[in-house]
């Protein structure tokens, strides 16, 4: 208060009150007696207080108000401490997981690298099939790098995980071989040390750059880090500098920890199918994007024609159909803009209408406060204060409370963010940045702010609406206040509630049966109790040795204890895809002299027992299948499409100038994911691939009986047993690949799943909280019925009569609602449709019979009634 | 409040004119301006105390009058009312634009009779 009090103030009150005194001393001069001076004095002034409210209107008041609404805010906040702890608590909910959502989808979409000038950067993209854009090969970059008049410069990186060795101490990390320009092109600063350069490029590099989180982990920030060694595979490198903090890579979510320059082979240079490399440049002051675009699409069909020049005929067909884009990259490369953007926006979208709900659900406790305090309001508008100003002082109330809320919600938003961020990753290494940044904060602010208007406009306007006398005049005796509007609002905010859940219930019967019939899709294959493991060696091996160390590694897993069988696989049932060759089937219909593709995979002896795919026709390879015979196993799929009903036995395959003879039909399995359908398949054996190192397969072994973690260890120690240069890499179980391949539409299923529960509870108590409200407001009503001979039945159907309107309007509005935004998440969805009717069905029953549940306690206590304590309360 | 200020345009202007008028004679409160006013007009302008105050606080946000507290000869705390030179100034235009205004009315009446 004593801030307000400065010497200038104006004191209108003082004023006011000074002339009525005078008025007063005036008549008593002129010979009235005081209290008829005080009387005459009173009656000519009218309402001081009202006068003293039209100055400060004409002085402007924000300041003094302001502060003035905040502190009785405070004050009736804390005088209703449960209710304030509710609303804060529920609004820090809602604001909180928006706020971790938009935080992602800051981090994942709209964040820039930190570097000098990101939005010059762009990326060279090789487009894929389904337009995304991928991995490149050398020559055009090389080419591009040379001939864009655009760019000021270009690199290309080369990243994968690799056990990286300090002090003979080994750590899986993820490198990047980058060419020489990368520091110089991104505009990174070293933040000790020095970072590569172009002079680093040579045959035989030596310098390596570390992370600064590297250093910090590995290092204890020691600056003498500088100048020690650390070793990848066969190659041994010296530190020389450390990047700046802020920088972690090229690729929002991962994070490089070891960059050294990049070496490839001469034939890995020359091979312009061989697309690994990421390739990025900076444009030159003043240029865009579209620019670099078309001068790529010309410097690229150049490229193209002069490439497949000296490719066999297929693969030149293949070289003239690909395409290339320059496209901006700001964020660096992102493939996780294209993984997660479709289900980041469903989940913005969910947690918006939870926000919306619990808006609607504090309006309608604001709703009921402002009817417990209406006798307050009426007092307040009765001595002189105007409406609008109650309703700023209602609002400053909300206001408080969002504001409250998001404080909150900001706080938990960041452990939300983080649960989200592992729940996406879902084991695999995601490191997104979720600490708020400004505009995560606007975001939060402006949200508060929105769902203060949003809450408290609508109770505050109805608070101040109607006649001031009613409210005064003995209606406080009974405790009822007026009935007819305020009844017809809160029915509404319920029937509001009900229309969000219905929603929200929609959307979690949409995601989780989704998820279910995903789950119960035919995959082709049982493996439940199988466990797949990688291996890694430093040494590369010969052919010959290699076939040896592969048998080796499957002969000691079988043999482990409790270990049924074990095989392994070039590309592992739904991983995203399989190799794909062309064949020329003999004596088939189909195809006739031109080649077919098909999905080609390598596996060992015993795969499919393995892996529990049932063999129809044949048999699986085994140890003898070696390359003076070569032979080959079909799926389903690959045998009534080139045989129709015909035998596949003994019918040959031709690719790639071998022929195979097919021993063995199999049942269809699903290698891209669960939605997807079958690709005709061909398995070779391993034996077959010499040239393929152990590193290239996965290990399958099944369990007699469901897997434990226990057995990690001894697979380990198989695997060193085959060979002392082998070490196990990792090793999970079959579900959790399978779970992996469900990353989006587990998550949608989960979240939907809790919000729907969530809808289904808040819109639960509010029909019980309005009818609990309801009956006791009628209890003269209804004892006044049962003394006229009302049965109980006839009583509660009164009370269902209203839930039954509530009920069909909140689920007519909600399912209308729905519809129009439920087709966005279509591509998410698996076998129902944006508007089953089957899931609007289940969605309207499940809501129906929650509300009517919430409803029955009141509806009884209605019907328990007794006539004459009910009557003897008026 | 607009709504006033735009329900009484010519009123509320005029009101401001004869409230500057009568601080234009010195420090003066509130009670008094009213005084002043009746007794100046011969009882015919009644000033309301719902719109002098709003008035002498308008004027006071605009600059054109100057208050400060000080104590009356009864020896209670007032609040005194002076004129700025933005006042005078004010004062001046409003009387010209107000005789011509007058003059131009009278005119009217007058050739109309």
């Amino acid at each position: 208060m004593s801030i307000f009090r400065r010497p200038n103030r104006p004191r209108i009150a003082d004023e006011v009150r000074f002339h009525r005194d005078q008025l007063i001393a005036d008549y008593i001069a002129r010979g009235l007696t005081a209290d008829e001076a005080r009387r005459r004095a009173f009656v000519e002034f009218g309402n001081a207080n009202a006068i003293e409210e039209q100055v400060r209107d004409v002085r402007g008041r924000w300041i003094a108000d302001v502060a003035s609404d905040l502190r009785y805010a405070l004050r009736t906040l804390g005088r209703a401490p449960a209710f304030a702890a509710v609303a804060i608590l529920s609004l820090a909910l809602g604001i909180g997981a928006n706020t971790a959502i938009f935080t992602i989808i800051n981090a994942v979409m709209l964040r820039s690298l930190p570097v000098a000038e990101p939005q010059r950067l762009v990326q060279f993209a090789r487009l894929r099939g389904d337009g995304r854009p991928g991995a490149m090969s050398y020559p055009p970059f090389v080419h591009f790098r040379d001939r864009l008049p655009s760019i000021s410069g270009a690199f290309a990186q080369w990243h994968s995980e690799q056990a990286v060795s300090v002090d003979g101490e080994d750590e899986l990390l993820m490198t990047a071989a980058v060419t020489g320009d990368y520091f110089r092109v991104l505009g990174v600063g070293a933040e000790a040390g020095r970072l590569l350069t172009a002079a680093d490029e040579v045959p035989v590099p030596t310098a390596a750059v570390i992370s600064d989180a590297y250093w910090h982990r590995r290092f204890g920030r020691d600056p003498s880090a500088i100048g020690r060694s650390l070793a990848i595979r066969t190659r041994v490198y010296t530190i020389v500098g450390v990047t700046s903090p802020s920088f972690g890579g090229i690729r929002p979510g991962i994070r490089y920890d070891v960059i050294v320059p990049l070496v490839m082979t001469e034939s890995q240079r020359r091979e312009s199918t061989f697309n690994v490399l990421s390739v990025m440049g900076r444009l030159r002051p003043g240029a865009t994007v579209e620019h670099a675009n078309a001068e790529m699409q010309v410097i690229w069909s150049a490229f193209q024609t002069e490439a497949a020049r000296g490719l066999p005929e297929r693969a030149r067909a293949d070289m003239l159909r690909a395409r290339a884009a320059v496209l901006p990259a700001s964020d660096g490369i992102n493939p996780l803009r294209y993984d997660f953007s479709s289900p980041l926006f469903i989940l913005m979208g969910l947690v918006l209408l939870v926000l919306l709900l619990v808006c609607v659900n504090l309006s309608g406790l604001l709703l009921a406060r402002a009817t417990a305090r209406q006798h307050e309001i009426a007092i307040r508008l009765a001595i002189g204060a105007s409406r609008v100003r109650v309703i700023r002082q209602l609002l400053t109330e909300s206001l408080v409370l969002a504001l409250a809320g998001g404080a909150v919600g900001l706080a938990i938003a960041g452990w939300l963010g983080r649960l989200l961020v592992s729940l996406f990753a879902n084991g695999v290494a995601l490191d997104l940045d979720v600490t708020p940044d400004w505009s995560v904060l606007a975001f939060t602010a402006a949200v508060s702010l929105a769902v203060c208007v949003l809450a408290g406009l609508a109770p505050a306007a109805q608070a101040v609406r109607g006649t001031i006398s009613g409210p005064l005049k003995g209606a406080r005796a009974t405790g009822t206040p007026r009935v007819g509007k305020l009844g017809k609002l809160s029915k509404l905010i319920v029937a509001a509630q009900l229309a969000i859940s219905m929603m929200l219930v929609v959307g979690a019967t949409l995601f989780v049966g989704s998820l279910l019939r995903l789950y119960r899709v035919d995959r082709g294959f049982d493996a439940r109790p199988v466990i797949v493991a990688a291996v890694r060696h430093d040494g590369s091996y010969t052919p010959e040795r290699s076939q040896v160390v592969q048998a080796a590694i499957v002969d000691r897993l079988r043999a482990v204890p409790g270990v049924a069988s074990a095989s392994a696989t070039q590309v592992l049932p739904l991983s995203g895809g399989l190799w794909s060759r062309d064949v020329k089937v003999e004596g088939s219909a189909v195809g006739g002299d031109q080649p077919e593709n098909v999905g080609f995979n390598v596996i060992a002896p015993a795969y499919f027992a393995t892996l529990g795919t049932t063999l129809i026709a044949g048999r699986e390879f085994d140890a003898r299948d070696g390359g003076d015979a070569p032979v080959a196993i079909v799926n389903e799929t690959f045998a009534r499409a080139f045989f129709g009903d015909g035998p596949a036995l003994g019918r040959r395959v031709t690719s790639l100038d071998v022929t195979y003879t097919i021993v063995g039909v199999v049942r269809d399995a699903k290698y891209q994911n669960l939605r997807d359908g079958i690709i005709r398949t061909m398995y070779i054996p391993w034996t077959l691939r010499s040239e393929d190192p152990p590193s290239r397969y996965h290990f399958l072994v099944r369990f007699a009986s469901p897997e434990s973690a226990a057995v990690v260890a001894s697979l380990d120690r198989a695997v060193r047993d085959a060979d002392p240069g082998l070490r196990l890499r990792s090793a999970i179980s079959y579900a959790t690949l399978v779970d992996r391949s469900l990353v989006a539409e587990r998550l949608l299923a989960t979240l939907a799943g809790m919000f729907g529960a969530l809808a289904l509870l808040i819109a639960a108590l509010g029909v019980f909280g309005l009818l609990t409200f309801h009956v006791a407001r009628r209890t003269s009503e209804f004892g006044l019925r049962m003394a006229l001979g009302a049965g109980r039945s006839t009583l509660m159907g009164l009370v269902f009569r209203d839930v039954a309107v509530m009920i069909t309007a909140g689920v007519t509005v909600g399912t209308a609602m729905s519809l129009t935004v439920t087709g966005l998440a279509q591509k998410t969805l698996f076998g129902v449709t944006p508007s089953d009717p089957l899931v609007f069905a289940t969605a309207a029953a499940v809501l129906s019979a929650a509300a009517l549940l919430a409803a029955w306690l009141p509806a009884r206590r209605a019907a328990r009634v007794d006539p004459l304590i009910a009557l003897r309360v008026e | 409040m607009p709504s006033d200020s735009q329900r009484s345009d010519l009123l509320q202007g005029t009101l401001d004119m004869l409230i500057l008028k009568v601080i234009a004679l010195g420090p003066i409160h509130g009670y008094a301006i009213a005084q002043r006013l009746q007794q100046m007009s011969a009882d015919v302008l009644q000033v309301q105390q719902g719109s002098l105050y709003p008035a002498l606080h308008r004027l006071e946000k605009r600059r054109w009058v100057r208050a400060v507290w000080a104590a009356t000869d009864t020896g209670r705390d007032a609040r005194f009312y002076t004129l700025t030179s933005v006042g005078r100034r004010q004062l001046d235009e409003q009387r010209e634009y107000w005789d011509r205004l007058s003059n131009a009315i009278s005119g009217v009446l007058r050739t109309a009779e």
